[in-house]
């Protein structure tokens, strides 16, 4: 499809396609914000949720946050490839990060497995069902960011669209923001 | 693709991978203040890094952080006009007693917690089914938790017949620190008015009946509780 | 066209957009096109204003002759009625005003008014519309499913909404929360076209203040309704969780919070209201100034003002909670900011006013409804100062007061408002001029009962009839009522019939009506220099609009004409 006019104009300086993704990211920031802002509520209110929170995995959780932080890295090599015009370099760099992505869930899955198992369940007590439903937002957003990176990687491999790189990016970026925040929330604030 | 800054993004990484180690190991002294500033005083340099690198927000034209900074502030706003509600369990002539009861009850460090207490809800029955864990022991009845919770809505936190829901109420729901209300009470009585409502007993029939929420056993601890509020 | 001497290759080279999009019936469902994607907004959010006042029409009779059988519905059970209040508040906000205020005129008129070709994004544009219309068909459907329609209000409070076992609908409950999920990703979705069109993509020479008010109102809106949205969302997943997965998020019992619920959800609600009543704003003005043939009075007032009410209705939002057990520290914060905010809604008329003030008045249908707008909008403000005190509130909520005050708002937004736009834009969307004396019919035979439907229900309030009762015969003390119950359903009735008159104007003026030229109104935004109805392109490539000046200058002194277009060069 051809690109409209509209798209390729931009009054305020900020090409569309970045300007639009910082208004994605606000609205994100506002979802986040009130899920967190509910459970950081209830958290200071309820101090027995310690207990709870005691069972969360600390080292499973600085693995996770080192597994986003590189695929964080990854993701803007990809944009520094992307601006030299290096599209397959680019590409390289993006399928890293969405294996940090996989990987990232694959530790999920068995972390979240392990304490279904132990019957921390979402339904068990007040900590917990933030936990799940907190960390499970994020977990979506993992995936939805990998799958749309891989369409943008598979453009930036044949040369085109590379602006998108960046775009991605800073989505991507974003997620890992959140989960920066995640982290001390749930696993060390005990 | 307009900005031509790139800051050394290896040295950022590094930056961000000893801050996580900090952030792990803080915990470790063991001081809570220590603990809060390493996890998120961390957390808010780790972010920055990461904004202002990652997503090049230094370089980027102003509107942006405009735009970013309004979602914040906002998420801010919401925090400080909800929590004195939700946050705090008193308040200006308010008392949120299922909380309080809740902090008191804790939360078993074996075994996570099943179904809630019978007490205090209509919701007990459902929440029972629904929840899918695997079943623990029911957590032992309370019946100091259910006055808190239940009771003190009319007869106050100590018993003295002054909760909120007295004000409305003639006569006023009995007092249990008085003496001169127990001297013409016995045990069944009590736990007949209790079960069965006030009418029942030739008392106003302002007090409810609450037999389907405890049984007789559990009403006989209750008022093996109210004995403990006279002369307080 | 400048280029007829050019070859025929040459001419379609450059002269067209090179978009050959679907063809056929394919054209309607799956074009890209923003007019496309406006007009099926526009007939969805059309259609759920039928199914939300044909829900009013059941509950009204109801309650106007209890217990007996409502003519093309049958009996009306308790639980349908609460179905049926739930679903026309439901419908009425979030599938009808939002769907044709935000984003039918918001799609079809800000790239003409700004001079571009589509929206920035037009794929996304156009998944927009689908993830709305799958929302509407779950409302939709929500209806029809065991158990029957959620009816635990448009505010879906828990514990009621939480547990099956007190709403007695378990799949309708859920199914309602996932509708207004749905509906809130489309118009994020739609929200991002919106403001980075208006952001990025004006024609050049358009400075900020040359925008008309239609697009920044409508772009104004969209950012609040994204920044106020999360913390619902965030409570949807929550509710849904409590409804599905046995949590207890808004348990007491278990923790948890009902209040909680309620703050996320008027964080959102009370924002939300001024995000359907900014674009009404919008259509109203840009009427005004095309029938007043004046500037309008105070371009920047208004827009900073817009800007105002925005962040204020930020800080409003728990005047919905006065009697709720909020803190009341809380509660003397919010009288405060909510008086407040009367102020700059009250500037906003006087802005209209003054642009009437002095202007050369033709009374043509679409300003009929403009200034109706502000007549009937300005009762129900001056009704909400009596609310936002929490003192006169601790009577009044929960009364038939303030549903008459929502509709003294809701209806001029959502229905004045809408029809103002309507006949304005409806010779630039289909190409036909409407008939005149037909719309007059329908003016007068919606406003004047629409009075009598809602006057009424003030007296209810203030005589204690609380809301969400299924039939006030069950109350010794309201009975003596009854006849003004059945003065305000009669008069709903009524006012229902005089929409016949719309459809057949809009039939007959879309099959015959004479054809519209460019710019029947004479109007000075760039909508109006193009054809009518616009190509796909809106202008040829090679033929995009320029802009020279603001967008309300009428009778300017140095000009002949007393209109003056703004992509005409000096």
């Amino acid at each position: 499809m051809q690109k409209p006019i509209a798209t390729t104009r931009s009054a305020t300086g900020i090409p569309t396609g970045r300007l639009a993704v910082w208004w994605v990211l606000a609205s994100e920031i506002v979802i986040f914000g009130g899920l967190l802002a509910s459970y950081v509520m209830h958290r200071i209110g309820h101090p027995e949720w310690a207990v709870a929170a005691s069972h969360t995995n600390t080292w499973i959780g600085a693995t996770n946050t080192f597994v986003l932080l590189t695929s964080s890295f990854t993701a803007v090599l990809a944009h520094q490839a992307a601006e030299h015009g290096d599209g397959r370099t680019a590409a390289k760099y993006l399928f890293m990060t969405i294996g940090g992505a996989c990987t990232f869930i694959l530790i999920k899955s068995l972390e979240w497995t392990h304490e279904i198992r132990e019957g921390f369940v979402i339904q068990a007590n007040g900590f917990w069902s933030f936990y799940y439903t907190a960390a499970g937002l994020h977990a979506l957003h993992v995936i939805a960011g990998a799958i749309v990176m891989a369409f943008v990687a598979r453009d930036a491999m044949k040369g085109r669209e590379l602006h998108r790189v960046e775009l991605v990016g800073i989505y991507w970026h974003f997620v890992d923001v959140i989960w920066i925040f995640l982290f001390p929330l749930l696993y060390i604030a005990k | 693709m307009s900005e031509q800054h790139h800051p050394d993004y290896k040295k950022i990484y590094v930056a961000l991978v000893i801050l996580l180690a900090i952030s792990v190991a803080g915990p470790h002294v063991g001081l809570k203040w220590l603990t809060l500033i390493t996890a998120f005083g961390v957390a808010l340099v780790k972010a920055n890094l990461v904004v202002e690198n990652f997503m090049h927000l230094k370089w980027e034209k102003v509107v942006a952080k405009w735009v970013l900074g309004v979602a914040l502030v906002l998420m801010g706003l919401f925090f400080a006009g909800v929590a004195p509600d939700v946050m705090e369990h008193t308040g200006d002539r308010w008392v949120n007693n299922a909380a309080i009861a809740a902090v008191a009850r804790g939360i078993p460090d074996e075994e996570e917690e099943g179904a809630p207490e019978s007490g205090g809800a209509e919701q007990a029955a459902a929440s029972t089914e629904t929840a899918a864990a695997p079943a623990p022991a029911a957590p032992a009845f309370s019946p100091e938790t259910q006055f808190k919770q239940v009771c003190s809505a009319c007869h106050g936190m100590e018993g003295k017949g002054d909760g909120p829901g007295a004000a409305g109420l003639d006569p006023k729901p009995a007092n249990f620190t008085d003496p001169a209300f127990w001297a013409d009470k016995d045990d069944a009585t009590l736990v007949k008015a209790i079960r069965e409502g006030g009418a029942s007993v030739g008392k106003s029939s302002a007090m409810p009946a609450w037999g389907s929420l405890y049984n007789e056993e559990q009403a006989k601890q209750l008022v093996a509780y109210l004995h403990t509020l006279k002369g307080s | 066209m400048a280029h007829a001497s050019a070859t025929e290759a040459h001419a379609h080279e450059h002269a067209t957009h090179e978009h050959h999009g679907p063809q056929g019936i394919l054209k309607y469902i799956w074009s890209t096109d923003h007019k496309v994607i406006a007009m099926q907004y526009l007939f969805t959010g059309m259609f759920m204003a039928m199914v939300g006042g044909f829900m009013a029409y059941v509950f009204r009779m109801q309650l106007a002759f209890p217990g007996k059988s409502v003519p093309l519905f049958g009996y009306v059970s308790p639980g349908e009625y609460n179905a049926l209040i739930t679903g026309h508040g439901s419908i009425m906000i979030f599938w009808v005003a939002m769907p044709v205020l935000i984003a039918a005129f918001g799609n079809f008129l800000i790239p003409l008014m700004v001079g571009a070709d589509d929206m920035v994004f037009p794929r996304i544009n156009r998944l927009s519309y689908q993830v709305f219309l799958l929302s509407v068909l779950v409302i939709l459907s929500s209806l029809f499913v065991k158990g029957g329609g959620f009816g635990g209000a448009w505010t879906s409070y828990p514990p009621l909404s939480a547990n099956a076992d007190y709403n007695l609908t378990p799949l309708g409950s859920s199914m309602w929360l996932v509708a207004v999920a749905l509906e809130f990703v489309a118009f994020l979705l739609g929200g991002i076209n919106f403001i980075t069109t208006l952001m990025n993509s004006r024609a050049p020479g358009m400075k900020a203040y040359d925008i008309p008010m239609v697009p920044w109102m409508i772009v104004i809106a969209s950012i609040l309704f994204m920044l106020s949205v999360g913390p619902l969302i965030a409570g949807a997943i929550m509710l849904f969780f409590d409804q599905n997965l046995g949590t207890g998020f808004f348990d007491p019992t278990r923790g948890g919070d009902p209040v909680l619920w309620q703050h996320l959800f008027w964080f959102f609600g009370h924002p939300e209201v001024y995000v359907v009543l900014l674009p009404a704003v919008g259509i109203v003005i840009d009427v005004v100034a095309t029938f007043a043939r004046k500037k309008l009075f105070g371009y920047k007032t208004l827009l900073y003002t817009a800007v105002a009410t925005g962040v204020l209705s930020f800080f409003v939002w728990a005047h919905h909670q006065f009697i709720a057990g909020i803190d009341p520290r809380m509660a003397n914060i919010f009288t405060v900011t909510t008086l407040l905010i009367s102020v700059p809604i009250a500037e906003m008329c006087f802005v209209i006013i003054a642009t009437l003030y002095g202007g050369d008045i033709r009374l043509k249908v679409p300003m009929l409804w403009a200034l109706a707008f502000v007549g009937e909008f300005l009762i129900g403000g001056v009704t909400g100062i009596f609310l936002g005190a929490s003192g006169a509130d601790a009577y009044l909520h929960e009364t038939y007061f303030v549903l008459a005050h929502f509709h003294y708002t809701f209806f001029p937004i959502a229905i004045i408002g809408t029809f103002a736009g309507f006949t304005y834009w409806f010779p630039k969307m289909f190409g036909r001029m409407m008939n005149e004396t037909l719309g007059k019919i329908h003016f007068w035979g919606t406003i004047i009962p629409f009075n009598f439907i809602f006057i009424p229900l003030f007296v209810l309030g203030l005589d204690g009839q609380q809301r969400r009762i299924y039939n006030f015969q069950n109350f010794p003390e309201l009975q003596h009522l009854q006849p003004v119950r059945i003065l305000a359903t009669i008069s709903l009735v009524v006012m229902l019939f005089f929409q016949l008159f719309f459809f057949w104007n809009v039939i007959q003026s879309w099959w015959k009506g004479p054809k519209a030229p460019r710019n029947p109104w004479k109007s000075n935004t760039l909508e109006w220099t193009t054809e009518s109805p616009p190509p796909h392109g809106n202008w040829p490539a090679d033929e995009m609009p320029k802009v020279y000046r603001g967008p309300y200058e009428y009778n300017h002194p140095d000009r002949e004409e007393d209109y003056w277009p703004q992509n005409l060069p000096a």
